[in-house]
């Protein structure tokens, strides 16, 4: 569809810059929220416009800003510290407590522009944790709530699992090099054929044009730290997305987590044939189906 | 827009005709076969009374319309005892009840030449969903299971229902008047629904019956649970209403657990009860219903894989 609209926006945190990223069809009128707004939260290791914003050569329709654009929500994301286009504090481990001081920020960026108080949120992998974490601390700027690809407790992980033999690397130094080996590693480690090996490729083409390096905040979260959220805490309306064969938590922890949700306008979802990164996986367009019909749910009548 | 076709069939259950009812937003084209939706009734009102249900001055409870206008080619049955079906000595359980289904899609592959389709049904018309689905894997692309109930424990309409069991055994019918049909919308949590549904409903079932069979009541409270989730082997959608006593929600947990597709959805919607078609909140559980059928295909390569691997577990009976 022509008429995809993007700009770029700084927001502040303290002195930190952070990269803000948006796209709609048509261009917006200042301080109108004219179209439901979607705020996109990027996980562990690449910032958040190259894995939303993706462009593969040769391929279509590997953006999920433009999708979700086209689907007619003004659709947002950001780079959290110390990733992609956004500055890196001195010795900052960017944290997931951090990540939620990062969306507050944001989210001053696009009330000025908007005057929305308000949005639906999407969160995979530790931005599910970064999502989930600002519902929490923010109940009144949620909307409705996806997390993708979460973890609660981590109990029985195998990602985790893995990921733990090396703790005391990550929490030696607030930087892991990132590159061509470690992008292709994401897609394949649960399930090798449920992506386009392209997509790994354009994806560490994205991120090393940017950085050589990524934070290990909240990898050290992941594997010493859980659990993060409460399921208690999150009020909002929360979809819960579960990728057949993705290691990062267990189908019992995660439904541990989701049975406890308060809110009674909830879903779980578990989708066949997709791995960790749902968002560039094979099966993408069915992800995104199950996002936007829960963010599209008509409004209640009995309140 | 176009008008709402609609035509009416007859299956036949070796000598017990069923009626079935169908919907379609203009006539149907040979030539171009919508996806068709299966309705199933519950234990107490028959297909098309709760599924394409008139409310004076209302013009949007019905599920088959709204469905019809999305682009389905929608059906429903009545179920032996039930409507304008015929009757036997039988209390028509579940059982039967997938006996009928298994009619009725002799009904619909004849009229569209489709042979596997989208199945919905409601309280112990997901019951018979489910068992059919069992039954008749090839039939069923995908379900959804509202007001559904697994094992029945801890479930508070079917304790209560369960002290009337001698009742529902000693006769194979059971009376129904207006009464009862408010009780079915306020016995969860009074104001889910408008008053003014209860009465069209009555209105609609009163003029076709006097009393309903006790079968799937009986099954409910004394034979439970009636299908193993692992022998329901097509895409599940669980949906239940907020306050739905018919089963507890770790009930249906475990159910959906167990459930060998891992295309497989659990949604609650808040503010809704029993009858949640024909809530206050109707359009939000139509709209989850919609997202489901519409699901895009897979794209990966290990669908027939995957397929394969359910079909060695149901065998297996889940041991493998």
């Amino acid at each position: 569809m022509s008429g995809m609209w993007s700009a770029e926006y700084r927001a502040m945190k303290g002195d930190i810059g952070l990269h803000v990223w948006r796209k709609r069809v048509g261009a917006p009128k200042p301080g109108a929220a004219d179209k439901p707004l979607l705020f996109l939260v990027h996980g562990s290791s690449f910032s958040g416009r190259s894995g939303f914003d993706l462009a593969v050569p040769g391929k279509e329709g590997y953006s999920m800003m433009e999708a979700f654009a086209n689907w007619g929500y003004d659709v947002w994301l950001m780079d959290h510290e110390g990733y992609g286009r956004s500055d890196w504090g001195e010795g900052a481990f960017a944290y997931v407590s951090e990540g939620v001081d990062d969306l507050k920020a944001a989210m001053a960026v696009i009330e000025a522009e908007t005057g929305a108080k308000r949005m639906s949120m999407y969160g995979g992998s530790s931005g599910a944790l970064r999502a989930a974490c600002f519902a929490a601390a923010c109940p009144d700027s949620v909307d409705r709530l996806a997390l993708a690809a979460m973890v609660y407790t981590g109990k029985g992980s195998p990602t985790l699992a893995k990921r733990a033999e090396r703790l005391d690397e990550w929490r030696s130094s607030n930087k892991r090099p990132v590159d061509h080996a470690f992008f292709a590693s994401i897609f394949n480690r649960d399930k090798p054929g449920t992506a386009e090996d392209e997509v790994a490729v354009a994806l560490a083409d994205s991120e090393a044009a940017l950085c050589t390096h990524v934070p290990t905040g909240t990898y050290i979260d992941m594997c010493a730290n859980l659990p993060l959220v409460e399921p208690e805490d999150v009020k909002c309306p929360t979809l819960l997305v579960r990728s057949e064969h993705d290691g990062i938590a267990t189908d019992e922890d995660v439904m541990e987590f989701w049975s406890r949700l308060p809110n009674k306008d909830k879903q779980f979802t578990q989708m066949d044939g997709q791995s960790h990164a749902a968002t560039l996986g094979l099966n993408r367009w069915r992800f995104w189906h199950v996002l936007n019909t829960f963010f599209s749910m008509p409004p209640r009548c009995d309140q | 827009m176009s008008e709402i076709w609609s035509a009416e069939y007859t299956a036949m259950k070796g000598d017990v005709p069923l009626y079935m009812y169908r919907k379609h937003e203009g006539a149907p084209d040979p030539g171009a076969a919508r996806p068709v939706l299966f309705l199933v009734h519950g234990s107490s009102f028959s297909g098309p009374s709760g599924f394409d249900l008139m409310v004076p001055g209302r013009d949007d409870y019905s599920l088959m319309d709204a469905f019809a206008r999305r682009g389905y080619d929608v059906w429903t049955l009545d179920h032996e005892g039930y409507g304008r079906s015929g009757r036997t000595d039988g209390n028509a359980p579940i059982s039967e009840g997938v006996k009928d289904l298994i009619a009725g899609v002799e009904v619909v592959e004849r009229e569209t030449g489709e042979r596997s389709y989208f199945f919905y049904g409601q309280s112990s018309g997901a019951l018979r969903a489910a068992c059919f689905a069992a039954a008749a894997p090839d039939r069923v692309r995908r379900v959804v299971l509202d007001a559904f109930v697994w094992t029945g424990e801890g479930a508070p309409t079917l304790i209560e229902r369960a002290k009337r069991l001698d009742q529902w055994r000693a006769s194979n019918m059971r009376p129904v008047d207006r009464d009862f049909f408010h009780s079915i919308f306020n016995r969860d949590l009074p104001g889910t629904s408008e008053e003014a549904v209860p009465d069209a409903l009555a209105d609609a079932e009163l003029a076709l019956c006097s009393e309903v069979p006790t079968g799937t009541y009986l099954d409910m409270c004394a034979n439970l649970p009636v299908v193993d989730p692992l022998d329901v082997t097509c895409p599940v959608l669980i949906l239940r209403g907020e306050h739905d006593g018919i089963a507890t929600e770790e009930d249906l947990i475990a159910f959906f657990q167990r459930l060998p597709n891992q295309d497989k959805q659990f949604s609650i919607i808040a503010g809704q009860a029993h009858v949640a078609p024909l809530g206050l909140n109707r359009a939000r559980f139509w709209h989850v219903m919609d997202g489901f059928f519409r699901m895009p295909a897979r794209q990966d390569p290990y669908e027939d894989e995957d397929r394969q691997k359910i079909e060695e577990r149901r065998r297996a009976g889940g041991r493998s």
